[in-house]
C-alpha cells in the first residue's frame, strides 16, 4: 500500500502504476471500475461490502471522501493498494478538502480503467440530483441507496423525478429473493391474478417497489397493507380460479402456505450489502424492470424512455448557502 | 464487458417447459429481467445407486449448493433407492455428511434442515418387483404430498450392467411414462454409454423405447465447465476468431486431456474399458465436435446438436493406423515426487493385462473448414500434471520480412482454450524482445478465470441437474452423437486388439511413439 499526503492527481496515478507493476498485475484483467461516493463513518461498512463484491467482479475501486469543502486550502490526500483489505482488485481511496471536492472527476478521471464501464455508488448520501455530481456524470451506471436517507419514501419519489436509465437503488437489489419467489409461485399457475397485497411497511421503499413492480406486471393495482416489520412481510396473492398463495418471511425463511397443500419453507438468507453490490454489477446496462416499478410507485410514465446521457449541473454550495 | 452470471442465461433456451393446463406465460418473467433465477418447476430427483462414491462425492453436494443457491424449486423431493436397510433418516444422515463434506457453497444448517424435510429413502434391489412398486407408489402420494406434479427425473448412478433391469422395473411400473404421470419424466445416465457401437445402439435403444429420446439426458461433466460453455461465446460471438478458424489459417489442433493420477480403485471398471473408451470416446471427442463445428443457426440444444453431429460424422480415420493411433501403458515411475506403481502391478489388475492408460491419435474431419488440418487427441494416466487444454495452432507467416536469425524463436501463433485447472484462454504470438537488436519471440497473453472471475465457478454437476430439472438438453450430448463416436472409436479398437500398448514411464509425456507421431508430421505437443 501506498498512502500519499497533500498530493496530486497526477502522482496517484504514477503511484497506482507502480503498485500494478510490482504485485506483478501488468496484465489487465478489469471488468470494470467502481467509484463509491461516501463519508468517513461508513468506511467500514463500504470496506466489506466492496471487499465481498470485489471477489466476484474484477474491478477498480475509487474511493471518494469530500471534506470541509469550505477549508481554505483544497487538499487531497490518497492510499493506493492491491489487494487486501478491500478485496483482490485494486484500490485508490481519495480524501479531498476544501474545493477541491467540487472538482472531484478531476482527480478520478485519469484513475478510470481504460474503455472499461464505470459505475459510481453513492453509500452514505443520494445526491437529489445526480447531475450536480460530476462523479455521477461520466459513470455508465449510478446505484443509489435512498434507504439511509432521512426520508426514504421522499428520496424514492425523487429518484424517479431524476431517473435516467442507468440507475437503480439498493432498496430494488434487497428484493430480488421476493420477485424469484413470486415468479416461481406464478409458474405454476393456472390461471391470472385476481388480487395482490403486500403487507409490510407502507412508507419503506422496498415494499413500495415489490409493489409497484407487481402492478406493472400484472397490470393491476397492488396495495401495501400496514403489518408489523420494517420491511416486507408477506405477499399474498389471490387466482381467478380461486386458488391462494401467502408467503410469508420468517426470519432467513419464506414460509409459503397454500390451502389443501403442505406449507414449503425455503431460505430466505439474509444478504449483506456486499452481496447486492455484486449482484447489481453483475449487469451493466439499464435495469428497465427498476424503470417500471419506480414508474409504478411515482405514477410516472416512460421512465426508461428518458435520455440515458446526464450533463453536469455546475452548483457551489457555497453560493446556494448565500442565498439561503 | 464481463460480469459473472451465475444463472447463465448464455446457453439457457427459455424458460423450460411449462406444465399442462399452465399459464402460457408467467406475467412476472420478462426476458430483459437478469436478476431472476431460472428455478426448475416442482419435481422429485429419484437416485438410483444413492449410496454410490459418485453420488456422495458428487450428486449429493450438488443438491445441497443449489439448495442454497435457492435453485431449487420449492417443492422438491430427493428421492434415494438403494440396497440398503435404511429408514429415510438414515438416509438423510448420509447425505447430510457428503453434503457438508464436499459442498462447494458454504454450510448453512437453515438450508438443510428445509432439504431434510424433502429427503425420503426406498430400499430394494434393483430386480425386486415389490420395491419398486413402492418406488411408484411413493412417487404418486408425493405428488399430493410435496406437490411436485409428477415430474420427476430419475438418475442412474449405476452400472451400465444393471440398466436394462433397472429401465425394465420403470416400464413395468409406467414410471417413465409421461403421460401416466401427468407431468415430465425424464432420465439421466452416466458414462459409459456402452463399449462399442453395437452396445451403444442397443443400450440408446433400450433407454429411448421406456424414454422418449428427448427425455434422456446423457450426463458428460466436461460440458458442464464454464471454460467449454466458454469456448461457443468465444468463437460465436466474437468477430476476432472466426475468420481465421479455418484450413486456411489453422496449422493444426491438439486436444489434451491429461491426469496424474492412476486408475485408483477402478481397476475392475478401467482394466475392462482403456484410456480410449473412458476419456476418448466421450470428453475428447465432444471437445472436438464444439471446436470445430460450425455456428448453429440458433442457441439452442437442437441447433448445436445437429452442428455437432455433423463434425463428428465428418470424422476420418488416418490411413496408417500403425503411426498415427498409439496407445500406451505406464511403467513404474516418479511423479510429483513419490514413487508410483506399473498399471500391471495396480490392485486387481492382471499382470499380463493390455488395457491401454494411454491414448493419442490423429483425426481428420472432412468438411469444406477442417480439409486437411490434423486433430491431435491424446489422454493419459499418470503423466506430469493434470490440465486439459484446447490448443488450436495457426499457421506460420507466408513470409517474414526479418532475417531467419531473428525470428528462430519464433513458433506457431496459438490460441489454447484451457478447460481445467486454471480454467481461461491463451493468446500466443510473436513479440519483440526489447533491446538494440531485432529478435522476435514468443509471448503469451493470457485471460483466467480465476483473475477475472474469482467467484468460484458452478461445479459442472450443479449446472446439469439444474438443466435436467429445467429440461435444457444443451448440454448433453445425443444418442446419435454418441453412436457417431464410436464409429471413431471401434476401428481404433478393432487395430489395437491383441495389440501390445507402448510403454511409458509414470510421470512422463506419454510413450516416444506418440511424440514420433507429430515429428512425422514435423510438429510437436505442446507442454500443456
Amino acid at each position: 500500500m501506498t498512502t500519499l499526503w497533500d498530493t496530486t492527481g497526477t502522482a496517484v496515478v504514477q503511484a497506482l502504476a507502480a503498485e500494478r507493476r510490482t504485485g506483478g498485475a501488468v496484465t489487465s484483467g478489469l471488468a470494470l471500475t467502481l467509484v463509491v461516493v461516501l463519508e468517513e463513518k461508513d468506511t467500514g461498512d463500504v470496506e466489506a461490502a466492496v471487499a465481498t463484491a470485489a471477489a466476484k467482479h474484477p474491478m477498480r475501486v475509487i474511493m471518494v471522501l469530500r471534506h470541509n469543502i469550505d477549508a481554505p486550502v483544497p487538499r487531497l490526500d490518497a492510499e493506493v493498494s492491491m489487494g487486501g483489505r478491500y478485496g483482490p482488485g485494486e484500490s485508490v481511496v481519495l480524501r479531498m478538502f476544501g474545493r477541491l471536492a467540487l472538482h472531484a472527476e478531476s482527480v478520478t478521471l485519469p484513475l478510470l480503467a481504460p474503455d472499461a464501464p464505470v459505475v459510481t455508488w453513492w453509500y452514505s448520501e443520494t445526491p437529489k440530483v445526480i447531475a450536480h455530481d460530476p462523479l455521477g456524470v461520466f459513470a455508465d451506471r449510478r446505484i443509489t441507496n435512498v434507504i439511509r436517507d432521512s426520508d426514504p419514501a421522499a428520496s424514492l419519489r425523487q429518484r424517479a423525478v431524476d431517473f435516467a436509465p442507468g440507475d437503480t437503488d439498493l432498496t430494488w437489489t434487497v428484493i430480488t429473493p421476493w420477485r424469484a419467489a413470486l415468479a416461481a409461485a406464478f409458474d405454476t399457475a393456472s390461471a391470472p391474478a385476481r388480487s395482490v397485497t403486500v403487507y409490510g411497511n407502507p412508507v419503506d421503499p422496498s415494499a413500495q417497489l415489490l409493489a409497484g413492480w407487481l402492478s406493472s406486471r400484472l397490470g393491476i393495482y397492488v396495495p401495501v397493507e400496514r403489518a408489523e416489520g420494517k420491511y416486507i412481510t408477506a405477499v399474498s396473492v389471490q387466482f381467478t380460479d380461486g386458488r391462494e398463495v401467502k408467503m410469508t418471511n420468517e426470519g432467513y425463511k419464506l414460509l409459503m402456505r397454500r390451502p389443501g397443500q403442505a406449507d414449503t419453507i425455503q431460505p430466505f438468507p439474509q444478504r449483506t450489502t456486499g452481496d447486492m453490490l455484486a449482484e447489481e454489477l453483475r449487469r451493466l446496462d439499464a435495469d428497465e424492470p427498476y424503470a417500471e416499478a419506480l414508474g409504478a410507485v411515482s405514477g410516472m410514465t416512460d421512465l426508461a424512455k428518458r435520455p440515458a446521457v446526464r450533463t453536469h449541473i455546475w452548483v457551489d454550495p457555497a453560493l446556494a448557502n448565500q442565498e439561503i | 464487458m464481463t460480469t459473472t452470471d451465475e444463472h447463465s442465461p448464455a446457453i439457457s433456451a427459455g424458460t423450460g417447459p411449462q406444465l399442462p393446463g399452465a399459464l402460457q406465460s408467467n406475467p412476472l418473467r420478462d426476458p430483459g429481467d437478469r436478476r431472476l433465477p431460472r428455478v426448475p418447476e416442482p419435481c422429485a430427483l429419484v437416485v438410483f445407486g444413492v449410496t454410490g462414491d459418485l453420488s456422495r462425492k458428487k450428486l449429493l453436494p450438488a443438491i445441497y449448493d443449489l439448495a442454497n443457491r435457492g435453485l431449487l424449486p420449492a417443492d422438491f423431493v430427493l428421492l434415494g433407492f438403494a440396497r440398503r436397510d435404511w429408514e429415510d433418516g438414515d438416509f438423510e444422515s448420509l447425505a447430510k455428511k457428503a453434503a457438508k463434506q464436499h459442498a462447494r457453497t458454504g454450510w448453512n444448517e437453515e438450508v438443510w434442515a428445509r432439504l431434510s424435510g424433502d429427503i425420503k429413502f426406498v430400499a430394494g434391489s434393483f430386480d425386486d418387483d415389490a420395491a419398486f412398486d413402492e418406488l411408484a407408489a411413493t412417487l404418486d402420494s408425493l405428488r399430493e404430498s410435496h406437490g411436485i406434479k409428477g415430474n420427476a427425473a430419475f438418475y442412474l448412478s449405476i452400472p451400465p450392467s444393471m440398466f436394462p433391469v433397472v429401465l425394465k422395473q420403470m416400464e413395468r411400473t409406467r414410471m417413465a411414462d409421461n403421460d401416466a404421470s401427468g407431468g415430465w419424466r425424464r432420465v439421466v445416465v452416466e458414462k459409459p454409454f456402452g463399449h462399442d457401437l453395437p452396445s451403444a445402439i442397443e443400450l440408446n435403444s433400450l433407454v429411448d423405447s421406456v424414454f422418449t429420446a428427448d427425455d434422456v439426458f446423457r450426463i458428460d461433466h466436461y460440458l458442464g465447465k464454464e471454460t467449454v460453455q466458454n469456448l461457443m461465446a468465444l468463437r460465436f460471438a466474437n468477430q476476432l476468431f472466426e475468420p481465421v478458424w479455418n484450413a486456411n489459417f489453422v496449422d493444426s489442433v491438439q486436444i489434451t486431456m491429461a491426469e496424474d493420477v492412476g486408475i485408483a480403485g477402478r481397476a475392475a471398471f478401467y482394466d475392462a474399458t482403456g484410456a480410449a473408451r473412458d476419456v476418448l470416446q466421450n470428453h475428447l471427442l465432444q471437445l472436438l465436435a464444439l471446436t470445430a463445428m460450425e455456428e448453429p443457426v440458433e442457441f439452442t440444444a437442437d441447433a448445436i446438436r445437429t452442428e455437432k453431429l455433423k463434425v463428428l460424422r465428418a470424422i476420418t480415420l488416418p490411413h496408417d493406423l500403425a503411426n498415427y493411433a498409439i496407445r500406451g501403458q505406464y511403467d513404474q515411475g516418479w511423479l510429483a515426487g513419490e514413487r508410483v506403481l506399473a498399471y500391471r502391478a495396480e490392485k486387481d489388475v492382471p499382470p499380463d493385462s493390455n488395457t491401454e492408460s494411454y491414448a493419442a491419435v490423429r483425426l481428420g474431419i472432412d468438411t469444406r473448414r477442417w480439409a486437411g488440418v490434423p486433430f491431435y487427441l491424446r489422454t493419459g494416466k499418470r503423466l506430469p500434471r493434470r490440465v486439459t487444454e484446447i490448443a488450436v495452432l495457426f499457421k506460420k507467416a507466408p513470409h517474414l520480412p526479418f532475417s531467419h536469425t531473428d525470428t528462430e524463436e519464433l513458433g506457431h501463433n496459438q490460441l489454447v482454450i484451457r478447460v481445467q485447472p486454471d480454467e481461461g484462454v491463451t493468446l500466443k504470438f510473436g513479440s519483440k524482445v526489447p533491446g538494440s537488436m531485432m529478435e522476435v519471440r514468443d509471448v503469451a497473453m493470457d485471460f483466467l478465470y480465476g483473475e477475472a472471475f474469482t467467484e468460484s465457478s458452478p461445479e459442472a454437476y450443479e449446472r446439469l441437474i439444474l438443466d435436467v430439472m429445467l429440461g435444457d438438453a444443451t448440454l448433453f450430448p445425443r444418442n446419435e452423437e454418441v453412436e457417431a463416436s464410436w464409429r471413431v472409436i471401434d476401428p481404433l479398437e478393432e487395430f489395437w486388439a491383441g495389440q501390445q500398448p507402448a510403454v511409458y514411464r509414470a510421470g512422463e509425456w506419454g510413450p516416444k511413439a506418440a511424440d514420433e507421431m507429430l515429428a512425422r508430421d514435423g510438429r510437436a505437443w505442446r507442454r500443456p
